[in-house]
Formats: structure tokens, C-alpha cells, sequence
């Protein structure tokens, strides 16, 4: 990369930096509104029991929306998920039989299957330009496809009772997957805001045209994110298999869903270059938080998915509604 | 905090509560319909009647019910002989299978089954995979429709599909609604099902008997909107209506998968500590539930659920109470007997109710099948050769 170039990506990253938008603390605003509607209406929110499923939860959904984040971050999304977290639980079984011996190689096997859905969902949008959404629900398709046909529709096997750790396990009384989560997103969150790759990611982002012409590799940019995309998918399909210890692929459309609200809801940008992983956490926190909060309340699983899909709505709007906001208001050197 | 900081929160405090009042008037129970012909004359109403009754008469039985009462089912015979016809094609009759296609166990020994049965009865099937979803089942449907064969029988995917049923079945296609039920205006001739309203009732009326008719009740059943989950719900709410001193204290979908039954149980073990009973309509849902109260180190409330390998091996020898039934994939064998009993003219009942192992816990042991796949649904009445070529078992 040129010099020339680097500058001109950090001076977009660090203008980015400095500039903290107000309303990007609406999901903050968002998340004490429900814990203190928690609060009020389910009192028993904050028992420790309680807590910990949220913490879980969390840790789940998290570890998806920060693969998703940087997905997103590039201008693109990513669908196929958790079609890599079933193909992982399946993958896991039917290799292992629930052999602890052969959980090493097994997670190599889930490991490698995760890198190759994210080269293939890579290489259909960087090198054939299909559009991100297109291309990674055909891999998506693909994969649940491949398990059908694999596992005949009957997928079979245990898994080792040594990865039930991962799923219920605690550190300290805490979830191992929020922990897991809490570790990831320091790296993520190091990576975005003070490397060069994260200005590199940034830049791609916001304007891969411009990026292209600074030096940046952004093939190669959006390609590394959508691998660690995928293999945010195979360790969720391992705390997942952890924690029923069965082979699980009901859950698929899901995880994808989740993954992308905790992102939008925090206020990652969805034509990309604009958000950071605090956000997506505190999307995230705050999804984990109303979905069990429902849940107390009783509410049913129409309610769950009307206030669920009415929250993602109502923060596709703001962020649609600040980007609208500074088009129309004249900054001292013109529009943004 | 700015303004315009209030006036964002302002708003996601206004679109939550407009979203808890949506979400509180939202319902999610479906109009029951009715299944298979409704036929002018009912012929030989009385057999047909007992033949109905005792499908409920066995459950009662193995559940140690007295309480279990039947709802109201015209079951009568059907007269074949508008339906008798030679193989339009060769000497072999074409049987259409409209499929939900291979996309768990059930749905793979769904298929299987029929394709065993028509390779031993020397019938051609063709096949088609809805793979879950109603919409494309309805475009498989008119292609299987356009290809003009002696019969149909559809595995219904959701009520949506029943206009393009009745348009085979105004084509001529005699047309056998398998594995669940569509309105009688679909035009199907007969329904071979195991009775979605028998499983619910005589679930709920198993769990208010095992809480002695009274205490907290949670509901689990499976995908909200899905004909098949929301049938039985209803049922059990309706039985569970009977005793005033039975509360349910929520109602949650599983998603049938037992990770999601889980969370869910985790939630109930803290929200409802003196939870007396759980209706769920799935084994998945039930092995969720196991997990979550085992792991609190809680006995685990009666239950209830279809069965399968996996839950009950991982109830082996502990003092889990349960009921559970089954809704056997193979029926879908008795769905091709009764198309081709129509095209030979045979009588055939409108409504076929399938009749299967029902038990409580202290008879589970005799069903596991430790030489089978956790997701195996046991006990299975499909041929073991069929099973040990599909690998759900071992040869």
C-alpha cells in the first residue's frame, strides 16, 4: 500500500473515530428501557438464574453477530451462518459417534468445512460479483442441501460429552459463551479500531472503489470476513451441540436472523463502513435481554417474533432516518 | 443527553409499547377444518364409527384415562366403485406422492415407507419433495398433476395447499390427504392420519390426572402458524379448560428442537418454580425440558410428547414421569393402500385415524433401541431392513 493510500484510510477511520454520533447511543437507550420494563413488569429478571440465561443467550448470538458485523462492515451480509452452525453439529456428530478421542479432529473437520463455505460465499461476491444476499442464501440452500443429502435426512450420533463444557459450563459462575464472546469482541473491537486492517476494512467499506485505488486489497479484505463469518458459525454450532449434546438442526434460520438484528439494532450501517462492535454487543445484549424478557412475560411466540421484528424495524428506521437527516443539513464543507 | 437523543429513545420507547400491544392481541390459534370427504350417505357408519373410537379407546387404555372423550368425527365408507379404474399407463397404476420430502427422520421414513410398500406392491410413484414448504408443494402438485396419474397422495404441507388439491382432484385424480388433514373442500376422497386432536387431549388429560387436576401448567408446543402444532394446542387448551383449579401459566413455541426447549425450560424453572405439569406435543420439545431440569438438579414435572430414541434413552432409569405417543412416519404405507384400494374399487374409510403405540414411563424400556439413532421414532413399525438401509439403525 502506498503511503498515500494508508493516510487516506486512516483519515476516513479516524474522522469516523472521533465523530461520535449521538444517535448511535439509541441502543443504549434501547437496552436500559428494557431492563427496566424487565424490571418493573418481571422482577424475578434479575435472579441469577435468570441472568445467566440471558448471559447465554447472549454469548450465542453474539458470537454470530460479530462474524455478521464485519460482513456487514464490508457492504455485504451473511445468510449461510447458521447453515455452518448446523453442518458443524452434524458434522460433529456423525464423525465423532460422541467419542471424546476424536473431538480434536472433529473440530478440525467443522473448522475446515466453516473456511470452505466462507471461501465459497467469498468467492462468489468478490470474484462473480453476485450480490452478498444472493450469494450466501444459495450457500445457505447449498449446505442444508449437502446435509440432507449426507445424512439422508436422519442426521445420527452424540456428541463427545467433552464439548458439553462449552455448552454448560461456567466460569465463575458465568456462562462460558459470554466469556468466549467477551474475548472475541476485545480482539474484533482491538482489530477495527486500532490496526490497519480494521481501517482497511473500514475504508473498503465505505467506498471499495476509492479503497481499491488507495492500494487496499479489498477482495482480499472482504474475503478474510467472510471466513471468520463462517467459523463464528462453527463455534456456535459447537456450543450448541455442548449444550444439548444432539444432534440439532432445527435451529438454523434462527441463528442468521439473530445475527443479523443484534448487528442492526446496535447500529451497525447496513450499506457498511459505519458501527463498532461495542454496538453490536449492546445490540446483541439487548436482543438476548428482550427474548428472555418475553419469555418471563409469557408472551407467546407470535408476540416474541411481532416484538422482535418491530424492534429491528424501529432501529432500521433511525439509522435510515440519521442518514436522511445529515443529507439534508449543510455541514460547513458541504453535505455528508 | 441532546434532544435529538431524547427523541430517539422517546421513539424505541413508542415502538416498543406499540409492539407489546400488537404482540398482545396477536393470535395464534387456527380455525379447526375438517378432513377427507363429506360424503351424502354414510355407508357403514357403524363400523366405521368403532374402527374411530378405537384409536381413542387404545390411548385411554395405555394412559390410564377416564376422562378422555372423543370429539365428533363422521367417519363413513367410501363407494369406490366411481373410483375403480385400470393403470392409465401400461399395466402398472402411476401413484402421484406429493411428499414433505426428506428434511428430518420423520419426513425420510415418510417417504421411504411408501417407496417400500410400492416396491412391494409393484406401483410406480411419482415423487415429489415439498422439502417443508406449502408453496412449493403446491407447485408440485399441478406438475405431478400434469403428468395424469391413477392417484394422489399428499402429504399436506399447510392449508394452503388445498386449491391446488381440489384441482387435481377436479381432474380426476382420486387424491388421499396423508399424514395430516385439509378442509373438506379440497376435494380429497379419504385422510389417513393419526388424529392431531386424540394426541392433544389425551396429552393434557394424562398431565392434569398426573397433577391431581390442579397447580401451575405450561404449554410447549411447536411452530407457531403450523397446522400441525397448533391443532393439538388447541385440543389440550380446550381439555385443559375443564378443571378451574389448573392454571397454564404460559404458552412457547420450540421450534421443535431441543436446544430451544431447553432455553425455554430454563427460563420456566426460574420463572415458574412450582410449575406442576408441561404439555409439549414433541419429544424434542420433552428431551429440552429433561436436560434443563436435570442440569438445575430439579425433578423434572410430568411431560408428555411424541417419542423418539433419543428421549428415551436419556430418561433410562430415572423417575422421569412421562406419556408419550407417536405419529408414525409409516403411515404413509397405509396412504398407498387405501389409493389403491379405491382404484381396485374397494370401499375405503373417509377418515383413516391410524392407531399406534401409546405407553408411560415404567414401559418405555422395551421401545429403546440402543442399535438405532437417537432421532429414530420408536417404537418404529417400519421394516428393519428399510431402517438398516437408511442407516438409522445397525444391520
Amino acid at each position: 500500500m502506498s503511503a498515500t493510500g494508508t493516510r487516506g484510510t486512516e483519515t476516513i477511520a479516524t474522522a469516523h473515530r472521533r465523530r461520535l454520533d449521538p444517535a448511535a447511543l439509541a441502543p443504549i437507550a434501547g437496552l436500559a428501557f428494557v431492563l427496566v420494563l424487565a424490571a418493573v413488569t418481571t422482577p424475578n429478571f434479575y435472579s441469577p438464574e435468570v441472568l445467566r440465561l440471558v448471559l447465554f443467550q447472549a454469548g450465542i448470538i453474539g458470537i454470530a453477530a460479530i462474524g455478521q458485523t464485519l460482513v456487514l462492515l464490508t457492504g455485504g451480509i451473511d445468510l449461510s451462518i447458521g447453515g455452518v452452525a448446523s453442518l458443524t453439529s452434524v458434522t460433529l456428530a456423525i464423525y465423532t459417534a460422541g467419542d471424546d478421542t476424536k473431538l480434536a479432529i472433529g473440530i478440525l473437520l467443522c473448522a475446515l468445512a466453516g473456511v470452505a463455505v466462507g471461501l465459497l460465499n467469498a468467492g462468489l461476491v468478490v470474484i462473480r460479483n453476485v450480490p452478498p444476499f444472493v450469494a450466501t442464501f444459495a450457500s445457505f440452500v447449498l449446505i442444508q442441501g449437502i446435509i440432507i443429502a449426507w445424512t439422508r435426512g436422519a442426521p445420527s450420533g452424540r456428541t463427545p460429552p467433552a464439548l458439553g463444557w462449552l455448552g454448560t459450563g461456567r466460569i465463575f459462575e458465568i456462562p462460558v459463551s459470554i466469556v468466549l464472546l467477551a474475548v472475541i469482541a476485545l480482539v474484533a473491537g482491538t482489530v477495527l479500531g486500532r490496526s490497519t486492517a480494521g481501517r482497511r476494512l473500514y475504508a473498503t467499506g465505505l467506498n471499495p472503489d476509492a479503497a481499491a485505488r488507495s492500494g487496499i486489497r479489498v477482495g482480499l479484505v472482504i474475503a478474510v470476513c467472510y471466513v471468520i463469518a463462517s467459523l463464528s458459525g462453527v463455534l456456535v454450532g459447537l456450543i450448541n451441540s455442548g449444550y444439548i449434546g444432539f444432534v440439532d438442526a432445527a435451529l438454523v434460520g434462527k441463528l442468521n436472523l439473530d445475527s443479523v438484528a443484534a448487528a442492526v439494532i446496535g447500529g451497525i450501517a447496513l450499506t457498511g463502513g459505519r458501527g463498532r462492535i461495542w454496538q453490536t454487543i449492546v445490540g446483541t445484549l439487548l436482543l438476548a435481554s428482550m427474548l428472555t424478557w418475553l419469555i418471563q412475560l409469557g408472551a407467546g411466540g407470535g408476540a416474541q417474533l411481532v416484538f422482535s421484528g418491530a424492534v429491528i424495524l424501529l432501529a432500521v428506521l433511525l439509522q435510515n432516518g440519521r442518514q436522511s437527516l445529515r443529507a439534508l443539513i449543510p455541514t460547513k464543507k458541504g453535505t455528508q | 443527553m441532546n434532544t435529538n437523543t431524547w427523541r430517539l429513545s422517546g421513539a424505541l420507547a413508542l415502538g416498543l409499547a406499540a409492539a407489546l400491544v400488537v404482540a398482545g392481541c396477536s393470535a395464534e390459534r387456527e380455525d379447526d377444518s375438517g378432513s377427507g370427504a363429506a360424503p351424502e350417505d354414510c355407508i357403514n357408519a357403524e363400523q366405521a364409527q368403532a374402527e374411530y373410537l378405537a384409536s381413542w379407546d387404545s390411548v385411554s387404555q395405555a394412559f390410564g384415562l377416564d376422562d378422555l372423550v372423543p370429539v365428533e368425527e363422521e367417519v363413513c365408507e367410501v363407494d369406490a366403485s366411481a373410483f375403480k379404474a385400470d393403470p392409465k399407463n401400461g399395466d402398472t397404476y402411476q401413484i402421484a406422492f406429493a411428499a414433505q420430502g426428506p428434511t428430518n427422520s420423520w419426513g425420510t421414513l415418510s417417504d421411504e415407507a411408501l417407496r417400500f410398500r410400492a416396491a412391494e406392491l409393484g406401483v410406480d410413484v411419482l415423487y415429489a419433495a415439498a422439502n417443508g414448504d406449502a408453496t412449493t408443494q403446491v407447485d408440485n402438485i399441478q406438475q405431478l398433476t400434469s403428468q395424469d396419474p391413477d392417484a394422489m397422495v399428499v402429504v399436506p404441507m399447510g392449508e394452503g395447499i388445498a386449491g391446488q388439491v381440489k384441482a387435481a382432484a377436479d381432474a380426476g385424480i382420486p387424491v388421499i390427504v396423508c399424514s395430516g388433514i385439509l378442509p373438506a373442500s379440497s376435494g380429497a376422497v379419504s385422510t389417513v392420519t393419526r388424529q392431531y386432536d386424540l394426541l392433544g387431549s389425551a396429552y393434557a388429560e394424562w398431565v392434569a390426572k398426573s397433577i391431581d387436576y390442579q397447580g401451575e401448567v405450561a404449554l410447549l408446543s411447536g411452530l407457531a402458524g403450523v397446522p400441525t402444532a397448533e391443532y393439538q394446542l388447541a385440543a389440550a387448551k380446550k381439555v385443559f379448560e375443564k378443571y378451574p383449579d389448573i392454571n397454564i401459566v404460559t404458552t412457547q413455541y420450540t421450534l421443535w428442537s431441543p436446544t430451544e426447549a431447553k432455553t425455554v425450560a430454563q427460563n420456566l424453572i426460574a420463572t415458574y418454580p412450582n410449575l406442576a405439569g408441561i404439555w409439549s406435543d414433541s419429544g424434542y420439545g420433552a428431551l429440552g425440558v429433561v436436560q434443563a431440569y436435570q442440569e438445575a438438579g430439579l425433578p423434572v414435572p410430568p411431560i408428555t410428547g411424541d417419542s423418539f430414541n433419543q428421549v428415551l434413552m436419556d430418561t433410562q432409569g430415572t423417575d422421569v414421569e412421562f406419556a408419550f405417543s407417536t405419529f408414525p412416519p409409516e403411515m404413509s404405507s397405509t396412504c398407498l393402500d387405501t389409493a389403491l384400494s379405491l382404484l381396485k374399487g374397494e370401499n375405503v374409510l373417509n377418515k383413516v385415524f391410524i392407531d399406534s403405540p401409546s405407553f408411560l414411563a415404567a414401559d418405555a424400556e422395551q421401545y429403546i433401541r440402543e442399535d438405532c439413532s437417537g432421532d429414530l421414532p420408536v417404537p418404529s413399525l417400519a421394516p428393519e431392513a428399510l431402517l438398516v438401509q437408511l442407516g438409522l439403525c445397525e444391520g
